[in-house]
């Protein structure tokens, strides 16, 4: 038998149960329904269970159904199984029928998602744990622009976690919309503002004609100065802030990069203005 | 001066006091010390004349105060541009302890009825009234005061405006019942609610490393104190204090491991004992390694039957570690224990692994075994 499953959490809980059912079963996945009726085409197969397509079920019930009513409580930062699902479908090496494959081969015990114990346990994991980190950087690195009122920036992670970061920043800034531009997409938060839904997404090239207030808010020596006032010289570790702050996430926005800078180069005590006429040098 | 250059100096008047560290930090200074949190005096013209601040009252410097209009303003700018995740407000004494929590009190209610949903940390001043920190409890995500030394007498030759049991230990006590009713009421739903902290400045008198251990574990079974921040004396020009050695870098660090013995470990203060000297000082070792060395009668440790307590002894399993191991039993090589987070290079000489474990030089003598 050949299961088609989609992949979401939900396609990938449905196709987990089936594949524990019947163990000798094929897996196709695919984004959507589109994209199911592709595959099959190209393969000329057309005898398919298809999973997760249609109406949405209780996924919560789906995991009891498959893992019990354990919790696995290795550390406190993991996602539940559903997060963890959500989580690893995002990461750009993932291949969800090998998630499901594992998932099925864990018969059950939920502890083996979170242990490393096997090579693909560990693999999986550190999928989940990867896009986690990403969205966590975008969270502390990306610093939007007021444009027309509008909360924007532009995130560049190979993982899809646009959504999510927007989602984030909406929660955070209630009273203002948000968008937030992942390669050609934009995903707007808080959308009534400016006439549009909750939460939805548009072409990028839209997202500056968006328009909200006319406000906007330059901090950036602000946040230079107030930065520079926190550091203490004498403590300075360049190598546990470099870690803290990877290359890779100071170049999230103009600030971060600033930022970063000075955790490489430490922050000077002499500037131009020191030889201005009259300064005391 | 302009708006700029008092935030500078009252910014600066705060740069020694520790984030509330989440998942989620936006900066990281130099020092590699997180920033995620908009750190600010309210006022650095203070009325105590504690030995080691730069700030006591007659001590020369350059004053400035900011106006909870101006710090909510700030702390709004920074917070839309995602550089903070919210305001962590102290502030010199203005007068008494009671005028100066109002005013803390008026910043945290300006920016809530703004709409503000970010984290608000309060640092209250010694003997704040009751009714005040009920009031913070309501704006704020987390108060508390700093308890500075271990006991009543120290805390005299250091803060000598303030009366230890009184203004400190009281409050912390307060604190806890707040922030328990706080919890029972909105169940972890609503807000974040912090747990109680408190701050020692390590070195400023002459007490031993035992006594602030001990003190510590006082602190968590008595006031359910979940993280000490440890701040390292360091002389300031022109108090009673200058003349005083800084403590060491190192000694702040080996007390914050031995703080998350006794957090993360279910260790006591007493278990800690044999890493002291006979002094009662730590000594520049980590602390969890020292005290396996010192207990050799304790391992190897088999992996696969220990305890989870047993388990937590072994250097290089923490807690999640641990945690992992008894969930994926039985454990049949080091690279499955490598996978689980396990750092092999130091839990080898404590582990047994399948009936085999690290040979070393007494197996071959017999001797000190």
């Amino acid at each position: 038998m050949i299961l088609a499953f989609r992949e979401n959490v939900e396609g990938v809980l449905l196709a987990c149960a089936e594949l524990m059912q019947n163990k000798d079963c094929e897996l196709v996945s695919a984004k959507d329904r589109d994209a199911l009726k592709k595959k099959m085409d190209f393969t000329g197969i057309s005898d398919v269970k298809q999973l997760g397509f249609r109406a949405t079920v209780d996924t919560s019930k789906l995991v009891r159904h498959i893992f019990g009513s354990q919790r696995p409580r290795m550390f406190q930062r993991d996602p539940d199984v559903e997060g963890y699902i959500s989580l690893v479908l995002r990461h750009h090496s993932c291949r969800p029928i090998e998630l499901v494959h594992f998932m099925a081969s864990c018969e059950g015990n939920v502890g083996l998602l979170y242990s490393g114990k096997t090579r693909i346990g560990k693999k999986y994991y550190n999928y989940m744990r990867d896009v986690s980190r990403s969205y966590h950087r975008l969270c502390m690195f990306a610093r939007p622009y007021s444009v027309n009122g509008v909360l924007s920036v532009k995130v560049d992670s190979p993982h899809h976690i646009g959504d999510m970061f927007c989602r984030w920043l909406a929660r955070k800034n209630p009273d203002l919309p948000v968008a937030v531009i992942e390669r050609d997409v934009a995903w707007i938060g808080n959308g009534r503002y400016v006439g549009l839904e909750h939460y939805t997404n548009v072409p990028a090239s839209l997202a500056g004609s968006l328009k909200f207030t006319s406000a906007t808010d330059e901090i950036d020596d602000l946040w230079d100065m107030y930065y520079d006032s926190q550091a203490i010289h004498k403590r300075r570790n360049k190598i546990h802030a470099k870690q803290l702050q990877p290359k890779a996430s100071a170049s999230m926005s103009k600030m971060s990069e600033r930022d970063r800078y000075k955790v490489e180069r430490g922050i000077a005590n002499c500037t131009l203005d020191n030889f201005a006429p009259g300064s005391e040098v | 001066m302009t708006l700029m250059e008092r935030m500078r100096v009252l910014s600066e008047g705060t740069k020694y006091d520790s984030c509330n560290q989440s998942a989620v930090c936006h900066a990281f200074g130099p020092d590699g010390r997180c920033i995620q949190l908009y750190k600010t005096l309210m006022t650095n013209a203070c009325s105590g004349e504690c030995t080691y601040c730069p700030n006591r009252c007659g001590r020369d410097s350059v004053k400035a105060s900011l106006s909870p209009e101006e710090i909510t303003k700030i702390t709004w700018s920074f917070y839309r541009r995602n550089a903070i995740e919210g305001l962590f407000l102290s502030s010199g004494v203005m007068g008494d302890a009671e005028r100066t929590a109002e005013k803390q009190l008026e910043v945290a209610r300006l920016l809530r009825s703004q709409g503000f949903t970010g984290y608000i940390h309060i640092r209250v001043m010694p003997g704040t009234p009751k009714y005040l920190l009920e009031e913070i409890a309501e704006c704020a995500n987390k108060f508390g005061v700093n308890a500075e030394t271990t006991s009543t007498i120290n805390y005299s030759e250091i803060c000598p405006n303030f009366d230890y049991k009184n203004d400190v230990l009281q409050r912390l006590q307060w604190t806890r019942d707040l922030i328990n009713n706080k919890r029972k009421k909105e169940g972890f739903r609503g807000r974040i609610i912090g747990a109680n902290d408190t701050q020692f400045v390590v070195g400023a008198v002459q007490e031993s490393d035992r006594e602030i251990i001990g003190t510590v574990e006082k602190f968590m079974n008595r006031y359910e104190l979940r993280r000490p921040y440890f701040m390292s004396f360091d002389p300031v020009p022109f108090t009673p204090l200058e003349n005083n050695d800084p403590s060491p870098m190192w000694r702040e660090i080996r007390l914050y491991q031995t703080s998350y013995l006794l957090k993360d470990y279910s260790m006591t203060a007493n278990d800690l004992d044999s890493v002291l000297d006979d002094n009662g000082f730590l000594l520049d070792m980590d602390p969890k390694m020292l005290l396996a060395s010192c207990n050799p009668d304790m391992f190897p440790i088999n992996v696969n039957t220990a305890s989870r307590e047993d388990l937590l002894k072994v250097p290089g399993i923490g807690p999640v570690g641990a945690n992992r191991i008894i969930q994926s039993r039985p454990v049949s090589s080091e690279k499955e224990l490598s996978r689980m987070g396990v750092v092999i290079s130091r839990a080898r000489p404590f582990i047994e692994l399948n009936g085999k474990r690290q040979t070393n030089l007494f197996s071959f003598t017999g001797v000190g075994a």
